[in-house]
């Protein structure tokens, strides 16, 4: 997306991704992104998941969202390049992620609630979320 | 409040103790201790243990004070190498305090020949190991097992995988809880969970998991390594994995369900990721009863991950040698156990940190009751590695309970940035360490100088009365995951 953008900032244990988008669903979009720089690149068949998550939040929504990634890149190698289309409504994310079969390099363990932050500051957002590695 | 804290917050015990009052933040209900010499706290500088470690000490229930070992730093929720008791019945339990690897653990195999008698067959065993061991994140297994085959390891632990030839029954004792944590319930992991497991016994996994063949470079007591049946000169594997994909989702489903639930019971964090239930409300016996089936399942892995190592021993140096390579011990590092400590039922969370009984308890093999249980300490990648054992003020001074490793000291991109795989590797060989690992990335993450001085974290412990050095391990070879 257009003006987004991620990055790793320091943690002695695990990653700790910084992600910043003009749009709540940009940051969605850009932590797709900063998972895939994690999970390397899929050269098998072209594929297309359609994931639905839901939580009681939108912090957590984002947790749910990567969680899924690591779900599918887990037990089916997927690895995901973009999302085609992702709509975010109260407490529920639906989207359709294109992406090929691979085998992802490093896997991410999960995602942690620790330190977690999604907000809108200065007409930007931001979130912060921690992955277990 | 929370906010950062630093080292100068820290008073000092003695000379291996440090401690924050629990004055020093309205929500601590008791004091953060901290195991460690001077030049280990300077560690801690750069990163947010101590805040994490306060923030367990503002767990509801905890009792006397939330630990740390000497080998801390900074994780998620809980610091790693953090330890909390809380009283039962009412005392909250905590996923995040056990981690998303449950039953994260180290396994010892002592091989029946002397280093010098492997000679120049050292590389090929270690080929043979790493072809035996599928390694790398999410890497599937050949031992597949799903429906009731599955729930049989959830419940039983290795105990379930004796009818398929994987494992003895002097393995399963000389495995902490006999590799079953009592009261494991398969129906309480999800499919999920069942899902990610399916395929993965047997498997090692990535980060910092390895298989490490090793020599036994100095025996430090020799009553207790007669005890523990190693000697000098002595071949050993060394082991390290937990419950893989399906214990990182039974904490993602409980640690989601916990952090749902907890205005229900009143509680208030200063971090989501500790969320947590009183141990005897529903939610909270639902996890104890799927942590368990996960620990069970991590214990089982190890199991089938020895069975690997052995038949790789049976290729290179024979069906004898395979026959009579035996299991030291299996110790879990990350887990939440109940307890009777002092007269009080306490569920005591380790988040890498290793359960270190002393002689006479009796909740360790009757092999070792006599000196107290093994301990495993991994070093860094080409450093040493140590075992210990249960030290005789343990269970005064930290619920019975030592450290789990050197300890990280530098974060896995700054590790990258000063070595690559490639040049590491060379570094290792050099030093006459063969290394077989499939990332170069992974491998320059866990390079020797991310890590802090292992022989410094096992001094501190030992002076604190934690647990002792028995012998000192050097490392041969090491795959990686």
């Amino acid at each position: 997306m257009t003006g987004a953008l991620h990055r790793f900032v320091e943690h002695t244990g695990e990653l700790e991704l910084v992600v910043q988008a003009p749009t709540e669903t940009g940051i969605f979009e850009e932590a797709l992104a900063a998972f895939r720089s994690i999970v390397g690149v899929g050269d098998g068949e072209t594929v297309r998941r359609d994931i639905e998550v839901s939580a009681p939040d939108r912090e957590s929504l984002l947790v749910a969202w990567l969680g899924e990634l690591v779900f599918l890149a887990e037990i089916e190698g997927f690895v995901p390049d973009r999302a085609a289309s992702l709509a975010l409504a109260e407490g529920r994310l639906r989207a359709a992620v294109v992406g090929h079969f691979g085998r992802p390099s490093h896997l991410v363990k999960a995602v942690t609630l620790n330190s977690l932050e999604l907000r809108e500051e200065g007409g930007s957002w931001h979130a912060r979320v921690v992955l277990d590695v | 409040m929370p906010g950062s804290s630093s080292t100068s917050d820290l008073i000092k015990v003695d000379e291996t103790l440090w401690e924050i009052p629990a004055s020093a933040r309205a929500d601590m209900n008791v004091p953060a201790r901290v195991f460690a010499d001077e030049a280990l706290l300077e560690a801690l500088a750069g990163d947010r243990s101590l805040e994490q470690l306060q923030n367990v000490a503002t767990l509801p229930g905890i009792v006397d004070a939330a630990l740390a070992m000497p080998d801390v730093h900074q994780g998620y929720g809980f610091p790693v190498g953090g330890v909390a008791a809380t009283a039962l019945p009412d005392g909250v339990v905590s996923p995040g305090g056990v981690g998303y690897d449950i039953n994260c653990g180290v396994r010892l195999l002592a091989l029946p020949l002397r280093a010098e008698e492997l000679g120049a067959r050292r590389e090929a065993l270690v080929d043979r190991i790493a072809r035996r061991v599928p390694a790398g994140a999410g890497k599937a297994g050949e031992l597949r097992l799903e429906g009731d085959d599955l729930d049989d390891v959830l419940r039983m632990g290795p105990r379930a995988l004796l009818a398929r030839g994987i494992g003895t029954g002097d393995d399963i004792e000389r495995t902490e809880s006999s590799g079953c944590l009592p009261g494991a319930d398969p129906s309480l992991v999800s499919e999920r969970a069942h899902l990610r497991g399916a395929g993965q016994l047997g498997t090692l996994g990535s980060g910092n998991h390895f298989v490490e063949l090793q020599r036994v470079e100095r025996v430090l007591d020799k009553e207790t390594a007669e005890a523990f049946g190693l000697h000098d000169g002595q071949v050993t594997v060394l082991i390290h994995s937990g419950s893989r994909g399906l214990g990182h989702q039974v904490c993602t489903d409980y640690v989601r369900l916990l952090d749902e639930r907890r205005a229900r019971y009143g509680i208030v964090l200063p971090d989501r990721q500790l969320a947590c239930a009183p141990a005897s409300s529903p939610e909270g016996q639902a996890y104890l009863a799927a942590m368990a089936a996960a620990a069970n399942f991590a214990f089982a892995n190890r199991q089938a991950l020895a069975h690997a190592v052995r038949e790789a021993v049976e290729e290179v140096l024979g069906s004898r040698a395979a026959r009579e390579t035996r299991q030291v011990y299996d110790v879990a590092h990350n887990v939440a156990k109940l307890e009777r400590h002092a007269g009080r039922e306490l569920c005591v969370h380790r988040k890498g940190a290793t359960r270190a009984f002393p002689a006479g308890s009796e909740d360790i093999p009757a092999a070792f009751r006599r000196v107290g249980q093994p301990v495993f300490i991994p070093g860094s990648m080409g450093t040493s590695s140590f075992v210990l054992v249960g030290g005789p003020r343990a269970l005064e001074r930290s619920f019975g309970t030592t450290c789990h490793g050197a300890g990280r000291r530098l974060s896995r991109t700054r590790a990258k940035k000063l070595v690559n795989g490639r040049e590491l590797r060379r570094q290792l060989e050099s030093a006459g360490v063969v290394v077989r690992c499939p990332s170069g990335a992974g491998l320059a993450e866990e390079a020797p100088f991310a890590y802090k001085d292992v022989e410094q974290v096992v001094d501190v412990v030992e002076r604190a009365g934690l647990a002792r050095r028995v012998a000192q391990l050097r490392p041969l070879g090491v795959v990686k995951g």
